[in-house]
């Protein structure tokens, strides 16, 4: 045919797919770039192809995406560190685009490619760059010009870097919120470049603007770098700096800011130290705790374990405790269950006697929750309670828990505490077991739920690797066995899946004597489902039992499956005799 | 500006505590116990004393501050001269602030309010004394206390509530607009009346004031939309001097939206303002205005929920058009850029305002951009939903598109010919089928010759169609062997 003589010209490709009205062959034409750029070889890639992208901004924002995220990978196909400067221009169009995600993607790629640029490299072509971006006509350019001081800042001259800071605290008193957002949330990446003197006096009063900005969406941004702020300075500067603005926030009109404050109190208690910490932080965070708006208490009461664990035990029991009192009756469950899933944590703080004093009625309050995830949220961390309560106290009161949960009408609830069960009967040891969960355990068997059903046979599988099989043998595999005979077809077929699960934690022995004459008799059922379902396991047995047993009672069953009426019955008979002489094959 | 605030509500707080709560008409704040709802001492709920921080200041001209709510004589049973000092008297007492959450708390002093506000707004209303500048600016001061305040977790990220039926979507209802409303009325009836002197009323109406009026549009009480919504037309039509910069902060909101979160309850009413405003432009239109279509009114069509302000939207793109039908192709292209891919609702939307922008569009205009929009029209004609396909059809029911592309149609037949043909054979709804066979045949007629030669072309193409394929694949074949062939040689490339 005439295209076989072609010639082949790989940029000649590229434009051509490029120009195509389906956007999916343009996506997939950029998606190779690389296959292109191999082809042209560095140099053509150099002077044909990047230029030829630079020019090609203006397709639909999803190919410019591809087409950002494919340049930050470019370097080895330009030809090397050297030679990375050419990969800006393209990208520097892409950081205009309105698009947010596109932007974000050239930024990224921006930042991949400058961080491994020499130096001069970055002070002839990068720091332009950013400067361009930076003092851009559109907003586009200036927020993304946000993203990438940080980069550019390492490598250069000491002139530069003056530039660079004055530059960027323009962009904190931007005209347009969208930069000055843009500036707070980059504010903490830039300020870790920046020499600790210039912290102090250029990034702290940055940092202070963008404190007193008259638009929520902006403070709240600039909360977000408090902690990373206060890290960087030394503790009496971050004491006399952050401290404040920190303290005031956390009074802060807008819920959003106290929200905020309320995630990130504790991580500054390490920068103030513990005098402050003391005597600034800790009626903060009494505050944020007792605050008006649920979503701020929230925040707060996830974070109570992180925050008492850099407190002393005084304090903590002093301050803290009694709001975490007054969480666990919070009028919002959700408020509840944000405590329930980290007050466990405290009890090693406390120690034992102030654990028991202070905190098991919390515990058993939340245990006895209206709302279950609270009460989930609580016997998840059970390990946590044991070591500090003791068995016998918790099992009196953690049993009645367990048997509502078990029954919650939710199956989301129901499948969470099946999977704590292993753990429940690990920790509470095989006496208790016996007398209370085994009858749960089988009764999930049998839930309406598949998902319950599925969950239940595994669970038996756990249980059997914790106690071994002697205890299975007397405590689960009777009852499973039971069930064979259960008039729900979907019930038998959960025999069928429980004994595919157990048989290798149970071996050879008790598969042959007590589960393979059962799936031998199941093999006959009316329902075909059944009938292939035992094929499948049966094939699951082979490696399991002795070849000898396969021979004898396998392969026949197997055979008369084969003879079905029904086709998947068939099919999978046929699959799991294929198996068998392919393990044949492969011993001799 | 906000650091005054700022200074003001600490300054309040510290007020709180240092006052004996025994001066209160009832508990101050910050000192309830735990259990009871009362507003917690923190600034965003406001405190129960008179909340202008200038008050005191002031305090030579004023009636000394007052800690309690108690009834005020009304205005008609005082002499005339009396009447502004007991107005700011009442302003005082609307300064404080309740929880209503709680239906019982503080009713008595709720209802005291409440009268005392209607008292405020009949007193406006009537006339009955023309305000002195002190009252101007208490009263502005007592509706700011009042209205500006950090609006609750908006339904989609309030996750401390209990979750709500999906399937009601109840609108949102501000506890506390028994009074919330009163204070836009007299807001309204402040601004409003020819009579109230713009000049005097900016000091106090200022940007700062109407910055934060703006904020208040994403509240999802719609009853306070509307208010919000007559209130900001009134002021951009009454202060000159305001209009440039509630335009810029109104832009700002729009690119917050488009570009950050997609969320605002209150895009619709701005553009309704917007929609008047945009009916004023005077011609030529100005620079500005023109960006404001360019860089704002057409990327709005980008955001998932458009479907709440499209009416508005739409109404505002072709005031734009009317008034100036050279943006024809501007606006076309720019709906073209974000013309939905997988969202068939929004699709006809847009198909429903290409149109009335069509309506408005002239010759050279539509010939700017026929090819690529009838790329996308063809695109819609075969949509396998049939809705969209439907709403692209009838394009054809409109004498004036008709009559466009009958002008153009050396252009337009050859590329929507495919997406007829395929209707014509394959679509499974009855009605798409019907309407393309109707369009197909209306080509026919007028012009038999093209359309012999599209069918020529659209049979050739589909024999060929297999072939191209076959061939885009056999050149991607050929560039990957010649990159391997090249690093076959030269190693080094791989590295």
């Amino acid at each position: 045919m005439a295209m076989v003589d072609e010639p082949l010209y790989p940029i000649a490709v590229l434009i051509d797919e490029l120009k195509n009205d389906d956007i999916q062959l343009r996506l997939n034409s950029i998606r190779r770039l690389s296959t292109i750029a191999r082809a042209l070889g560095e140099e053509r890639t150099r002077k044909e192809l990047i230029p030829f992208l630079s020019e090609n901004s203006d397709d639909d924002d999803e190919v410019l995406l591809a087409m950002a995220e494919e340049l930050g990978v470019f370097i080895p196909f330009v030809g090397g560190i050297e030679f990375a400067h050419v990969l800006l221009p393209p990208l520097e169009s892409l950081c205009t685009v309105e698009e947010t995600c596109v932007r974000e993607k050239a930024v990224e790629s921006l930042c991949k490619i400058g961080s491994q640029m020499k130096e001069n490299d970055l002070v002839e072509s990068f720091v332009p760059l950013v400067k361009r971006l930076a003092g851009g006509e559109w907003f586009a350019a200036r927020v993304s010009a946000c993203g990438i001081f940080h980069v550019a800042y390492q490598g250069c001259t000491d002139v530069l870097k003056t530039e660079l800071r004055a530059t960027y605290s323009q962009l904190c008193k931007d005209d347009m919120p969208m930069v000055r957002r843009a500036a707070a949330s980059n504010l903490g990446k830039f300020a870790t470049t920046v020499e600790s003197t210039f912290l102090i006096a250029e990034i702290m009063t940055m940092f202070d603007d963008l404190t007193k900005d008259d638009q929520d969406s902006v403070r709240l941004l600039a909360v977000e770098g408090c902690a990373a702020l206060g890290k960087l300075l030394e503790p009496q500067d971050c004491v006399a700096r952050i401290l404040p603005v920190i303290v005031n926030f956390s009074q802060d009109k807008s819920w959003r800011v106290r929200y905020m404050v309320a995630n990130q109190l504790y991580e500054l208690c390490e920068a103030v130290g513990p005098d402050c910490t003391r005597t600034d932080l800790v009626p903060a965070y009494v505050r944020l705790l007792r605050d008006n708006e649920a979503e701020v208490r929230i925040a707060a009461a996830g974070k109570v374990t992180k925050f008492c664990r850099l407190l002393n035990p005084e304090l903590a029991i002093q301050h803290i405790l009694p709001c975490v009192k007054e969480l666990s009756s919070d009028s919002s469950q959700h408020v509840r269950s944000a405590l329930a899933s980290v007050i466990m944590g405290m009890a090693p703080i406390l120690g034992k006697d102030s654990t028991i004093e202070h905190l098991l009625p919390i515990f058993l309050s939340l245990l006895k929750d209206e709302f279950p995830d609270v009460r989930l949220n609580i016997i998840s961390k059970l390990d946590q309670v044991n070591q500090v309560i003791g068995i016998d106290l918790l099992s009196q009161s953690l049993l009645p828990a367990i048997v509502e949960l078990a029954e919650d009408r939710h199956w989301r609830v129901r499948l969470a505490i099946i999977e704590y069960v292993p753990l429940l009967a690990s920790q509470l040891g095989i006496g208790f077991f016996d007398d209370k969960l085994g009858a749960l355990c089988m009764q999930w068997l049998q839930d309406k739920v598949y998902s319950i059903r599925e969950a239940a046979a595994n669970n038996l599988k756990r249980l059997a690797e914790e106690f071994g099989p002697e205890w299975a043998m007397q405590h689960l595999v009777p009852q499973v066995l039971d069930m064979v005979n259960n008039p729900h077809y979907l019930h038998r077929m959960m025999v069928l899946r429980a004994i595919s699960l157990m048989a290798p934690v149970m071996g050879s022995e008790i598969t042959c004597s007590k589960f393979l004459p059962v799936v031998v008799e199941a093999s006959k059922d009316r329902v075909p489902n059944i009938k292939f379902n035992v094929a499948k396991l049966l094939q699951s047995l082979i490696p399991i039992v002795d070849q000898s047993v396969v021979d004898k009672t396998i392969r026949q069953c197997l055979v008369d499956l084969s003879e079905d009426p029904d086709v998947d019955v068939r099919y999978f008979a046929n699959q799991a005799l294929n198996s068998i002489d392919g393990s044949t094959a492969a011993q001799s | 500006m906000f650091k005054k605030i700022m200074k003001g509500a600490n300054r309040k707080a510290s007020k709180a505590e240092a006052n004996d709560s025994s001066m209160y008409g009832f508990d101050p704040p910050g000192r309830s116990g735990p259990g009871s709802n009362m507003i917690v001492n923190h600034a965003s709920r406001g405190s129960l004393v008179p909340s202008s921080p200038n008050s005191m200041a002031a305090a030579t001209t004023q009636p000394p501050p007052m800690y309690s709510v108690e009834p005020l004589p009304l205005f008609r049973d005082v002499s005339v001269s009396e009447r502004q000092s007991l107005f700011l008297r009442k302003l005082q007492i609307c300064c404080f602030q309740f929880d209503f959450t709680d239906t019982l708390k503080n009713a008595r002093e709720k209802e005291i309010k409440r009268q005392t506000l209607l008292e405020l707004v009949d007193f406006i209303q009537s006339g009955a004394g023309k305000l002195t500048e002190v009252c101007q600016e208490e009263m502005v001061k007592m509706i700011s206390v009042n209205i500006f305040r950090c609006l609750p977790p908006a339904s989609h990220e309030n996750t401390g509530q209990e979750p709500a039926d999906l399937e009601e979507e109840e609108p949102y209802l501000e506890p506390s607009w028994p009074h919330l409303q009163l204070i836009y009325e007299l807001l309204l009836r402040y601004i409003v009346p020819s009579d109230t002197d713009t000049k005097v009323a900016k000091r106090y109406i200022d940007h700062s004031f109407v910055l934060r009026l703006l904020e208040l549009f994403e509240t999802e009480d719609p009853r306070e939309r509307e208010y919000l919504k007559t209130i900001l037309h009134r002021i951009y039509g009454k202060f000159m001097v305001h209009r440039p910069f509630i335009r810029k902060a109104m832009n700002h909101i729009f690119y917050r939206f488009i570009y950050e979160t997609e969320r605002h309850s209150g895009i619709g009413e701005l553009l309704e303002i917007l929609g008047s405003i945009i009916n004023g432009f005077a011609l030529p239109m100005k620079e500005e205005h023109k960006l404001f279509l360019i860089r704002a009114l057409i990327p709005l069509h980008k955001p998932k929920p458009i479907a709440m302000y499209h009416q508005q939207l739409s109404y505002c793109i072709v005031q734009f058009v009317e008034k100036d039908y050279k943006l024809a192709d501007t606006v076309i292209r720019g709906l073209l850029k974000f013309w939905p891919v997988t969202n068939c609702t929004k699709e006809v939307l847009f198909l429903g305002e290409l149109e009335e922008v069509l309506e408005a569009t002239q010759t050279v205009e539509f010939q700017r951009c026929m090819v690529p929009l009838f790329q996308q029209i063809a695109r819609c004609l075969s949509s396998s939903n049939f809705q969209v396909a439907e709403r692209a059809l009838f394009l054809w029911n409109n004498e004036h598109v008709v009559g466009l592309i009958a002008q153009n149609r050396g252009v337009i037949l050859p590329i929507i010919f495919a997406s007829l043909e395929k209707n014509i054979e394959s679509h499974w709804n009855q009605a798409v089928h019907g309407l393309s066979a109707n369009i197909k045949r209306m080509f026919m007629e007028m012009d038999p010759e093209l359309f012999e030669e599209c069918q020529q072309q659209y049979e050739e193409k589909q024999a060929k169609s297999k072939q191209v394929e076959e061939q885009r694949q056999n050149r991607w074949r050929r560039l990957d062997e010649a990159v391997e062939e090249r690093e076959r040689e030269d190693p080094m490339i791989t590295s």
